[in-house]
């Protein structure tokens, strides 16, 4: 499984770098998966998020695993969509968005993890999207998707943001590439959440199919750079639902520094895909037992979603 | 007789003749109706009396107006809402209390209040003698009037007095009309009593004046966790009142506005959807031809009962609230009122063959709301009102919430809940009817209960609101035990009972529920998912 996940990250980064290679280096253009302008759960206040395609990881539990690969025109969507909405044209896949009802039929058909209503759009198209809602907000979270397989676009939009609105700039990240990739963004980014998946480095590869130690290096990295804002992991059922697991996603992070805020997010099955479906989702008392392992682990702010 | 349990909501009572009063061949529904209000199960001592003095005064004939305004009341495009046939005293009044408790009332027998105590007692006193409707439906800035004193004793016996005092607002006062202020300062006072009203959970209806360059964040989150628990306090768009009023503004009743000192004589209020069905269907008919005539002539009457209340009631004389400086003529002013904007604009449109713009969606549609909301702003300070020098000679505009026998008709200058679009857009839509709205309104907002993990982001969205216009929101959570029925609040748990027809503290859960068995959409109003 975990063999598998990584040829597949592997093979998706590729597939990046020579479908868009042209645009992304000319131009830096962005594939969006979706823009939303309203979200309470992106880092501080309300946000606008802007979910980035492409992902060098496959989390078992991924909960919106149409975000991990670009579209490979296969068709197949275009013979389910309901409305009319997708249409093969040259063996490429067109989207049409006013004919499209969001009913995701699509992301249900493809094989590919994917989807045909991702679109690639200049940074300065989406601030055009998000500032007319700009007073409404603290700020823009790039996610994904892994923002960071789209380092030129997000420096590009970044600079846009700060350029000409007071809003903060955050990136939801798994921390892979390590802290020399981030450097370039330090201008223009304000903050950072990394998610730690897994604080055991064998059920890391298993659970996502990369690697633990790079992720820690970023933690320490941007920590120190004042840019983390919150580490969260997801507590799912089998790999990271135990009091151990949780003391030792603390022990990690107390090492670097006991006030790194931690967040556990509770596992649920809707809009997962595989063997994550058939998961429970954590109750009450895993979440609160979580919480406490940490706190009792040394960690000083640890907290948990509902 | 049959005897009726519930009372009947109406504007009017069964036995009035507006031009004549009660007249003889009306006496047995005269009767019926006393008898009706003596036999209700549903009503306490003081809400029969009260029903009954109304009664008394609505055997009266109503302050004289010209036929076309008396076709225009017939018709429903003019509304008089409960304000009985003979206007003997203001409909809302805003007390100077500051100079209650710096002065003392020699009619009240209260001497200057010197700590805490004589401060929250001498409010109490004057509460009760609040000269309208047997209310007081503003009962002050209260952070700022009892700052002065908060140090007069220990801080735990400062949070206890502040707790009693706030409990019996509620016991002697209960209606979700009586209305307190606070902000845009932080004090400690204030904070106490959002943590008081936090504790105790009454109906008692608050606004926080915020302000983002005066009021702390901290505050101001606090006053957000407060709302998403109690549906209060509203959030006021300090700055845009003063840049409308000047500082001595009051909000009292359900989000009224006033000067601190004066009040409001009457509410004569104009449904936008009847107004619209008078044109030809066409905005031009409607903006130029109807409204001027529905303004003048809502106008019209505003006066007429203003008059008999100041020439024929006289009632500035012999009065000790302006005899000792807490209430000034000057500062009076009297409502013109609109409601069933949403449906004027629908209906427009619909008459013209674009049915599927719709206000609070379409563009279109918005920008009609915008234009008739405005029209008759302009159109209000067209038309001058004796007395009402508390806004330059003319009425104030506001927005009515709407009485309980409204049927399938939207409260204010609002999108009719369950329509509701998309956040951003909802509050757009509104903002640019609140421009000329002085006298009051609101956007009501109810987040699902993430927002309460993330108050910040809930003021985010309330700045946003502010920058954009927005005069005043109401935010709530759909899971609250409080609901803004359409400006005042009550508890779900006294709408059932109402509805099953108990006894309820609360007048106000009366006319609660008499809305939601003909409007029960203000229960389904749009979440916000966030």
């Amino acid at each position: 499984m975990a063999d598998t996940s990584k040829q597949s990250a592997q093979s998706l980064t590729r597939n990046v770098t020579s479908r868009s290679m042209k645009e992304m280096l000319v131009t830096h253009r962005g594939w969006i998966n979706h823009i939303l302008k309203q979200s309470f759960v992106d880092g501080p206040g309300n946000r606008a998020v802007v979910f980035l395609q492409g992902c060098n990881l496959h989390c078992l539990y991924c909960h919106n695993p149409y975000t991990l690969t670009l579209c490979n025109h296969c068709g197949l969507c275009v013979e389910t969509c309901p409305s009319g909405a997708l249409t093969l044209v040259d063996g490429q896949v067109i989207w049409d968005a006013s004919l499209c009802t969001e009913c995701d039929t699509c992301i249900h058909t493809c094989p590919n993890n994917s989807s045909p209503r991702v679109v690639s759009m200049s940074a300065a198209e989406v601030w055009g999207e998000i500032m007319p809602c700009s007073s409404f907000i603290s700020g823009v979270t790039l996610s994904g998707g892994e923002p960071m397989l789209q380092v030129d676009f997000m420096i590009e939009f970044f600079t846009l943001v700060k350029k000409f609105s007071p809003l903060t700039t955050l990136i939801e990240t798994n921390g892979f590439a390590g802290p020399e990739a981030y450097r370039p963004l330090l201008k223009t980014l304000d903050m950072t959440i990394i998610d730690l998946k897994d604080p055991d480095s064998q059920r890391y590869q298993a659970l996502t199919g990369g690697g633990l130690l790079p992720t820690l290096e970023t933690i320490r990295f941007l920590h120190g750079m004042g840019k983390l804002y919150t580490v969260q992991q997801v507590v799912a059922p089998g790999y990271t639902d135990s009091e151990a697991s949780a003391a030792a996603t603390a022990s990690l992070l107390v090492d670097i520094d006991p006030q790194i805020r931690l967040k556990f997010l509770r596992f649920r099955p809707h809009g997962t895909s595989g063997q994550a479906e058939t998961w429970a989702s954590p109750s009450d008392e895993v979440m609160d037992q979580m919480v406490n392992a940490a706190l009792q682990a040394g960690l000083k702010q640890v907290e948990r979603s509902l | 007789m049959e005897r009726q349990k519930t009372l009947e909501l109406s504007p009017f009572m069964p036995f009035e003749d507006i031009e004549k009063g009660l007249t003889p061949d009306r006496l047995e529904e005269y009767q019926a109706f006393i008898r009706q209000v003596l036999y209700a199960k549903d009503s306490i001592y003081e809400q029969k009396r009260d029903t009954l003095a109304a009664a008394a005064v609505n055997t009266l004939p109503y302050p004289p107006v010209s036929p076309e305004a008396r076709e225009l009341i017939d018709t429903g495009s003019i509304c008089l809402i409960s304000e009985g046939a003979a206007p003997y005293h203001p409909r809302y009044v805003a007390p100077d209390y500051a100079r209650l408790l710096r002065n003392g009332s020699s009619f009240l027998e209260l001497p200057p209040a010197g700590d805490l105590f004589d401060a929250t007692t001498s409010l109490l006193t004057a509460y009760k003698y609040v000269p309208c409707a047997g209310l007081p439906v503003f009962i002050g800035r209260l952070d700022e009037l009892l700052e002065p004193y908060i140090d007069s004793v220990p801080a735990d016996v400062a949070r206890s007095i502040l707790k009693h005092f706030w409990m019996l607002v509620d016991r002697f006062n209960p209606s979700a009309f009586v209305h307190a202020n606070l902000g845009p300062r932080e004090t400690i006072t204030g904070r106490l009593l959002l943590d008081v009203d936090r504790e105790l959970r009454t109906i008692t209806n608050l606004t926080l004046r915020y302000d983002p360059e005066i009021t702390s964040d901290d505050f101001a989150l606090q006053a957000v966790r407060n709302a998403l628990e109690l549906t209060k306090p509203y959030f006021l768009n300090h700055r845009m009142m003063l840049a409308d009023w000047g500082d001595d503004y009051a909000i009292a009743s359900c989000y009224n506005s006033m000067r601190i000192g004066g009040g409001i004589y009457t509410l004569v209020r104009i449904n936008l959807q009847e107004v619209a069905r008078l044109s030809d269907g066409s905005e031009v008919d409607l903006l130029e031809r109807v409204l001027p005539h529905v303004v003048a002539k809502a106008s019209e009457v505003t006066a007429s009962r203003v008059s008999f209340l100041v020439d024929d009631i006289q009632w500035f004389e012999n009065n000790y609230w302006i005899d000792e400086g807490f209430l000034q003529r000057e500062k009076f002013t009297a409502y013109t009122a609109i409601f069933g904007l949403a449906e004027a604009v629908n209906e427009t449109l619909a008459h013209s063959g674009r049915p599927n713009l719709r206000y609070g969606h379409a563009p279109e549609a918005n920008a009609l709301a915008d234009r008739i909301a405005n029209r008759v702003g302009d159109l209000i300070r067209e038309n001058p009102v004796p007395h009402c020098g508390g806004t330059s000679g003319h009425a104030c505009y506001h927005a009515q919430v709407g009485i309980s026998t409204d049927v399938g008709i939207t409260p204010s200058s609002r999108v009719p809940s369950g329509e509701e679009p998309e956040l951003y857009a909802h509050l757009l839509a509104e903002a640019p009817t609140h421009r000329q709205l002085l006298g009051g309104t609101s956007t009501i907002l109810e987040f699902d209960q993430t927002a309460a993990a993330n108050p910040r982001a809930v003021l985010d969205i309330i700045r946003g609101a502010h920058a954009q216009g927005t005069r005043n929101l109401s935010i709530g959570s759909a899971n609250s035990e409080f609901v803004r029925v359409t400006g005042y609040l009550v508890r779900r748990s006294d709408l059932d009972a109402k509805v099953q027809e108990k006894a309820s503290r609360y007048s106000s859960a009366a006319l609660a529920s008499g809305f939601m068995q003909t409007k029960p959409n203000h229960l389904h109003r749009r979440t916000r998912t966030v």
